[in-house]
């Protein structure tokens, strides 16, 4: 059993102050195992607090990353699943799933987590999973002022994960999962 | 044939591509009240289990402290002692370089003479034991230190051989020899490393001794074993064969004339006194009395380090010894500190003189609290060392030479520190000798003090007189540097009054004055000890506290005015008025104290973070145009700050976003907000910075309704992107985040409106133009931007947006032109003029592996934007073929766009 | 018994004697115990290594004891005929026979051996004085072996010195009460002359010395420099050793320096108490005697050196000299044999 925790688009401090209190009290050290960040943090000081959940981070470059450092296109691979992380923002139109499908293809990874669109949203697609973790704080997007603050936690266990969705709605965490496995094998043009 | 576009129902997908979600009643982080209390408790304990080396033994202490027991076993005493000498070693070899030439007196001119010993049959009995004698008039040699270090351990190998070789004379006449380098001090900071070095010698021979000695004790002449000795065996268990030749090594050593080598020659076997007596206590008291032989205060002083060691390592050690060579340690000290005349004033030599002490010093006193511990009488220890006397005796005078009462302080446990506190004070006003700086005793006084969790009564009159003996010094760096280690100790006692009288006495002492550079920064010293403080808002009400800041000047006023702007920013936002308005002015200060234009060191980029910070940190709440005019301030006063500017933009866009949130009524300050992001703009200089700053702009001008703005915006930024692909003195541009600049730019295209009188495409074409008439683009950038477009052209065509602007305002493409086929003919012939361009900048790029990926890039895109008739499967069976000569047919992403193909 | 070989652990020469061979072929060697005390029997055997047979027509086993008395020059007034014509004082000598004639056989034969120096209704002419090596005054006691061979074969023999101490019986006990005498020394105490700067600056050194010891304790006391305006570069305590030998109508003494040990170094620290401790060597020591014709008495000398350019420029000879940078102060010294049983600090 390994915790991944997918989040990004926290746009600090820009346009919010910190994560919410009631996310910062969950995330503790030591429970999680990797973490994988869509992008725009978009400051060093929250980079070194994701650092202190959890060493091993993986980050994306959002287009306000203060870090130029952070690569585009990142891949994984955590149990048997292949992991592609991504921020979203050049992916045209954004959220879309066919486009995003030709990031999954590019890549070749078997889940596909992107962010930029502030939405959390959780796909099958040509047996592929794409998800995205929505704004960790709530930010104002490219398309909407009103966000909930959202995150992901995937508790990937061999074939099997179950995508947890953690969001702020009117103050309180509402927690839902997601299951879905790995097809066997999926392999081989026909 | 015509291009058509594929038909897409986005919201048909979404529907039937989700993933079904569930309540989840139990989730992994459900669970962490539990956990994070478990986790405050694993961290305290590692806490007590750290072991810092340095202060080890006083957390073993505070552990045992209920049991009140301060007593330590004498075997972790041994290990700990064991690291100290090696440490000390390791200091004194360190710490006294030596110039590479040293002229050195006649006595070390005998190791020079080689090491060579003539057979000891040839030489009468006086000379075997090794009284040499070197004429006086000999001229001091010239050697260089390498030599002699060598030659000292080629004598030691000496020793070493004539050891194996049975011949023990020569190897003690050889150790007589080397001991006798330490006679010479005309070389003071050579005389560590001697000592050293000899030391290691000796403890080396003391070691062949004793082995030596107990072998004859436990094996006799046949081989056979006699007995095997325990640990603690007793003098009786020795046979008198054993006992005769270990007393007859005392003798020989014993009979060397000159009284420093007979003193560490007897320590280096003076664990070999317990096969002749149980208890060598009366050996120790004369070994410590016969010390005092020796007038040389260094030479005295190294010898009794030795003499400590070897007794510390031997088990010897009792504080009584210890306290008697503390006490003679005074003694010969005393004529060094005053001279005839009475004064006490430091020279270079005296300098140099007690540097080399004070290693030693310090390793006695360690030594004299471990003992004092293990014996469980620290207290009593203390007492015969003068402490508790004028408690009876009012008149007693209870100065100590000031480097002892130094280092007696710093070893003292931190609860005695607090209890001793006042006498301890008492001592330093006492101890004003040239020996070390009283200043640094007071301050050291202040450093324990604060060490310990004490919260007595004493410390309010203590503090009275410490600011009374600090204000008698002349010198504001002085009263500066005492008061500087008691600051700590009023902010955690809680002690307003005397901080307020401190900072009183600052300002007046201060005031009008030049301060020098040490000056400035024990001043910045106590500044930043104010920073214990978790909050700004504390600290600026404190007496004084501006005036004192405007004392300061230059690097040091610089370091405070960062740890200022640091510690008010770093608790989340700034909203009272007063503490923005007195960071503004801390950031003006640094602002003005630092060249931005021309320097670009990462001091300044530090400075221009904070500065950044803090603006960005600002939050005026609701008085939202007096935070817009703050940003304008800011604009202003810190116009050479580069990264600032875009701060300032994305706090007015976050700004604007706000007023939309709090309600229509806002729009006209949302449209100055506008202004101010659009005005401000120009001035960023990295080119991805500026698109993408515009591109906020814009979103939050949709966001607002105002289609305008937004046109406007747009249109500044591909004017822009225009203008970055003539010109070709950019080679900064970072390609790849140009790319998803403009892939980001793409999809904001899907939510503005196309304007009909300027024609439906005019943006869009611009993009391609300047993207196929810029000097910068590679090839690989315009595949990424050609499939862009693609992929846009694509969702223009559909009914249905994939998605609109928030604001209800504002019509999406698919109302505005429902129906209309010139529109959707526009698309196809744009889009037939970039498949064209697209094909050839595949055909440009010159890697093979990157063709080959862009190929697939351009085939997947193609497959998803167009419907697959023949011409378009042609095209992308092209490609593939493209991709196949590149990448090889196996290759995995070829693999999954031939399936996606389903060809 | 033990052969302590190595040198710097022996107290006396090779136990084993060195070896007194007259032909390639054999050694005769001797083993004895370490010390010999009066009243016990000389112990030992004699070990003869041989290559073939060895016929002989006795072993016999000698002891010679005597003092032997020399006057070497040197001593002020001694008129050079008196060299040598002093008789040596014979302590004891007998020949004990300890194997008849007989054969030896080749390899290595060992003879154990017992010889009562002092038989118990014995009247001896002289004391049985302690085994002593002086300047003028030699005690020593030799074993000797000898093998005759007849007429064709050289005779072997060897020959070794044996240690005697005093018995264990009549020795006084330790500690022997302490006889402290108590010394000072000023610039009026001096019997020679001072450098003006010293005697007006004036100075004044205190302290005890035990003048009475056991030969196997230490000599000790302390010392304490009370003043001196004039630095002090050195104090040391030398021993001496006075031999006399009676010459017909006069003494003849020989001093002689034994051995000089530094207590300060420098000029140390006014009323601090400076402890005197001075092993005594072993072998140039021996109870004090006072015989008849010759006597042995020993004597501490206390020299304080001060800081002055005569110093430096003077060679150096005697220590114990007087000079005009130096103050003197010296003691007579008594030496006992006391009980061996302990060895103290």
């Amino acid at each position: 059993m390994v915790l991944v925790l997918a989040l990004g688009d926290l746009h600090v401090p820009h346009r919010a102050a910190d994560l919410p209190p009631k996310f910062k009290s969950m995330l503790v050290p030591g429970k999680i195992q990797h973490i994988i960040c869509t992008g725009n943090l978009c400051i060093k000081e929250i980079h070194d607090y994701l650092k202190t959940i959890c060493p091993d981070l993986h980050i994306v470059r959002g287009e306000f990353d203060e870090d130029a450092r952070y690569p585009e296109n990142k891949t994984l691979t955590i149990g048997q699943f292949k992991l592609g992380l991504c921020h979203g923002h050049q992916v045209i139109p954004w959220g879309d799933l066919d486009s995003l499908a030709m990031l999954q293809r590019q890549l070749g990874v078997d889940i596909l987590v992107t962010g930029h669109t502030h939405q959390f949203t959780a796909y099958k697609h040509e047996g592929g999973v794409v998800i995205n973790p929505g704004s960790a704080t709530g930010a104002y997007s490219s398309i909407n002022q009103d966000v909930n603050p959202s995150f992901v936690l995937m508790d990937i266990d061999g074939f099997r994960a179950v995508v947890y969705v953690y969001e702020l709605i009117d103050g309180e965490v509402k927690v839902d999962k997601i299951e879905f496995k790995k097809p066997p094998t999926t392999n081989s043009a026909p | 044939m015509e291009l058509e576009f594929r038909r897409r129902d986005y919201g048909a997908t979404q529907k039937s591509q989700c993933l079904p979600r569930s309540q989840a009643l139990k989730h992994p982080l459900s669970s962490t009240l539990a956990s994070r209390q478990q986790q405050a408790k694993t961290v305290r304990g590692s806490d007590l289990d750290f072991f810092d080396p340095l202060r080890g033994l006083d957390v073993n202490d505070s552990a045992e402290e209920k049991v009140e027991d301060t007593s330590i076993s004498i075997e972790a005493v041994t290990q700990d002692l064991i690291k100290e000498w090696k440490s000390l070693k390791r200091v004194l070899m360190q710490r006294f370089p030596v110039s590479k030439v040293i002229s050195f007196s006649p006595i070390s001119n005998i190791i020079m003479k080689g090491s060579k010993v003539e057979a000891p049959s040839a030489l009468s009995y006086s000379e075997e034991t090794g009284s040499e004698q070197t004429s006086l008039e000999e001229p001091a040699k010239i050697i260089n230190q390498q030599e002699y270090i060598a030659k000292v351990h080629e004598l030691r190998e000496g020793i070493n051989c004539a050891w194996q070789a049975e011949d023990r004379v020569t190897s003690l006449k050889l150790s007589i020899k080397v001991t006798k380098l330490l006679m010479d001090t005309t070389v003071l900071q050579f005389y560590p490393t001697v000592f050293v070095i000899v030391t290691d010698m000796l403890d080396m021979l003391g070691d062949m001794v004793w082995e030596r000695i107990k072998q004859k004790a436990e094996v006799d002449v046949n081989g056979t074993v006699i007995c095997s000795l325990p640990n603690d065996f007793q003098s009786s268990n020795i046979c008198l064969e054993a006992r005769e030749t270990c007393y007859n090594w005392f003798c020989k050593v014993g009979s060397v004339r000159e009284l420093l080598p007979r003193i560490y020659l007897e320590l280096a076997i003076l664990p070999c006194w317990r096969f002749l007596i149980n208890q060598p206590m009366e050996v120790l008291d004369r070994l410590v009395m016969m010390v005092r032989g020796l007038a040389d205060p260094l030479a005295s002083l190294y010898c009794r380090l030795y003499m400590v060691h070897r007794m510390q390592k031997f088990g010897f050690c009792s504080s009584g010894y210890l306290i008697k060579c503390i006490k003679d340690i005074e003694d010969v000290l005393a004529p060094v500190l005053v001279d005839k005349e009475g004064y006490s004033y430091i020279t270079d030599d005296k300098k140099l003189l007690f540097s080399l002490m004070e290693p030693a010093i310090e390793y006695i006193m360690k030594c004299l609290f471990l003992t004092g511990r293990q014996e469980n009488n620290v207290l009593g220890m203390l007492e015969e060392l003068g402490f508790g006397r004028n408690k009876f005796h009012s008149s007693y005078n209870s100065s100590h030479v000031s480097i002892l009462l130094h280092h007696l302080l710093k070893e003292l446990p931190s609860e005695l520190v607090s209890s001793l506190a006042m006498e301890i004070l008492d001592m330093i006003k006492c101890s004003n000798d040239c020996s070390f700086s009283q200043v640094l005793n007071y301050r050291l006084l202040g450093n324990r003090l604060s060490e310990g969790k004490s919260q007595e009564g004493f410390l309010s009159s203590l503090i009275d007189e410490v600011i009374q003996a600090a204000s008698q010094y002349q010198s504001l760096y002085d009263y500066l540097r005492i008061m500087d280690a008691y600051v700590d100790l009023m902010l955690q006692n809680k002690m307003e009054n005397h901080l307020d009288a401190l900072l009183d006495d600052m300002v007046s002492l201060a005031r009008d004055k030049f301060l020098s550079e040490e000056e400035q920064s024990s001043l910045q010293s106590i500044i930043l000890e104010l920073s214990h403080f978790e909050n700004l808002q504390e600290v600026l009400p404190l007496n004084h506290f501006i005036e004192i800041l405007d004392l300061m000047s230059g690097t040091s006023k610089s370091s405070v005015n960062m740890h200022l702007l640091n510690m008010g920013t770093r608790n989340g936002c700034i909203c009272d008025s007063t503490t923005v308005q007195f960071l503004f002015e801390v950031s003006q200060a640094l602002y003005d104290a630092t060249d931005f234009v021309n320097i670009k060191d990462d001091d300044n980029r530090q400075t221009s973070r904070l500065i950044s910070r803090f603006v960005e940190m600002v939050d005026y709440g609701a008085e939202m145009e007096r935070h817009l005019m703050f940003l304008a301030e800011c604009r202003e006063a810190f116009s050479g700050i580069h990264e600032l500017k875009e701060t300032l933009v994305r706090s007015s866009n976050t700004l604007a976003v706000k007023a939309l949130k709090a309600g229509k009524k806002h729009i006209n300050f949302v449209k100055s907000c506008l202004a101010f992001s659009e005005v401000t703009i120009p001035c960023i200089s990295s080119p991805t910075e500026h698109l993408n700053l515009y591109l906020e702009t814009a979103e939050v001008a949709l966001l607002g309704g105002l289609i305008s703005h937004s046109d406007g915006l747009v249109m500044s930024a591909v004017e822009y992107l225009e203008n970055v692909a003539v010109t070709d003195g950019l080679k900064s541009i970072d390609v790849d985040s140009m790319a998803s600049v403009v892939c980001k730019l793409c999809s904001l295209l899907v939510m503005i409106p196309g304007n009909p009188e300027k024609g439906v495409m005019e943006i869009l074409k611009s993009i391609f133009s300047a993207t196929c008439s810029s000097s910068w683009a590679t090839p690989r950038l315009k595949v990424k931007i050609f499939c862009a477009i693609m992929s846009l052209l694509s969702t223009l065509s559909q009914d249905n947006l994939p998605y609109h602007s928030a604001n209800p305002e504002i019509i999406g493409n698919d109302l505005l032109f429902f129906g209309d086929s010139s529109y959707k003919q526009e698309l196809v012939s744009c889009t037939q003029l970039v498949l064209s361009e697209l094909l050839d900048a595949i055909e440009q790029e010159s890697s093979q592996i990157a063709r080959g990926n862009m190929a697939l890039e351009a085939c997947n895109c193609i497959s998803s934007a167009l419907v697959m008739n023949e011409k378009v499967t042609e095209l992308c069976l092209r490609l593939l073929e493209t991709a196949k000569g590149c990448l090889g047919a196996n290759d995995r992403y070829i693999e999954s766009t031939k399936k996606s193909l389903q060809l | 018994m033990s052969n302590f070989l190595d040198q710097i652990e022996s107290i006396a020469p090779p136990y084993v004697s060195n070896l007194f061979s007259y032909d390639h072929d054999i050694n005769v060697e001797f083993e004895i115990a370490g010390f010999e005390f009066t009243q016990e029997p000389v112990e030992g055997k004699i070990v003869i290594k041989s290559a073939t047979s060895i016929s002989h027509q006795a072993i016999r086993l000698s002891v010679n004891g005597s003092v032997n008395l020399q006057v070497r020059g040197g001593s002020a007034g001694v008129i050079e005929s008196f060299y040598g014509v002093i008789k040596p004082i014979q302590i004891v000598k007998k020949t004990i026979e300890v194997r008849s004639s007989g054969k030896i056989p080749p390899g290595t034969t060992e003879i154990p051996f017992s010889l009562n120096l002092r038989e118990p209704g014995e009247s001896i002419v002289e004391k049985f004085y302690e085994t002593f090596h002086g300047t003028n005054i030699n005690i020593q006691y030799l074993l000797t072996a000898d093998i005759p061979r007849g007429y064709l074969h050289k005779p072997l023999s060897a020959t070794m010195e044996f240690i005697i101490e005093s018995g264990r019986v009549d020795l006084p006990e330790r500690p022997i009460p302490p006889e402290m005498v108590i010394f000072y020394i000023t610039q009026d105490t001096q019997r020679h002359p001072l450098l003006p700067e010293i005697k007006t600056g004036g100075f004044r050194v205190t302290g005890k010395l035990a003048t009475q010891c056991s030969l196997q304790d230490p000599l000790s006391g302390e010392l304490t420099v009370e003043a001196s305006s004039v630095p002090i570069t050195s104090i040391d305590i030398h021993l001496l050793r006075v031999e006399s030998i009676i010459v017909g109508e006069r003494i003849v003494t020989e001093t002689s320096l034994i051995q000089s040990t530094q207590i300060a170094d420098g000029d140390v620290c006014r009323n601090m108490t400076l402890p005197i401790y001075v092993l005594l060597p072993r072998l140039l020591m021996c109870p004090s005697v006072f015989a008849g014709p010759f006597s042995v008495e020993f004597k501490v000398c206390i020299t304080i050196s001060f800081k002055s350019k005569l110093a430096k420029a003077q060679p150096k000879s005697d220590p114990t000299a007087p000079r005009l940078w130096m103050a003197l102060e010296r003691l007579p010294l008594e030496l006992v044999r006391t009980k061996r049983d302990q060895f103290s600090c």
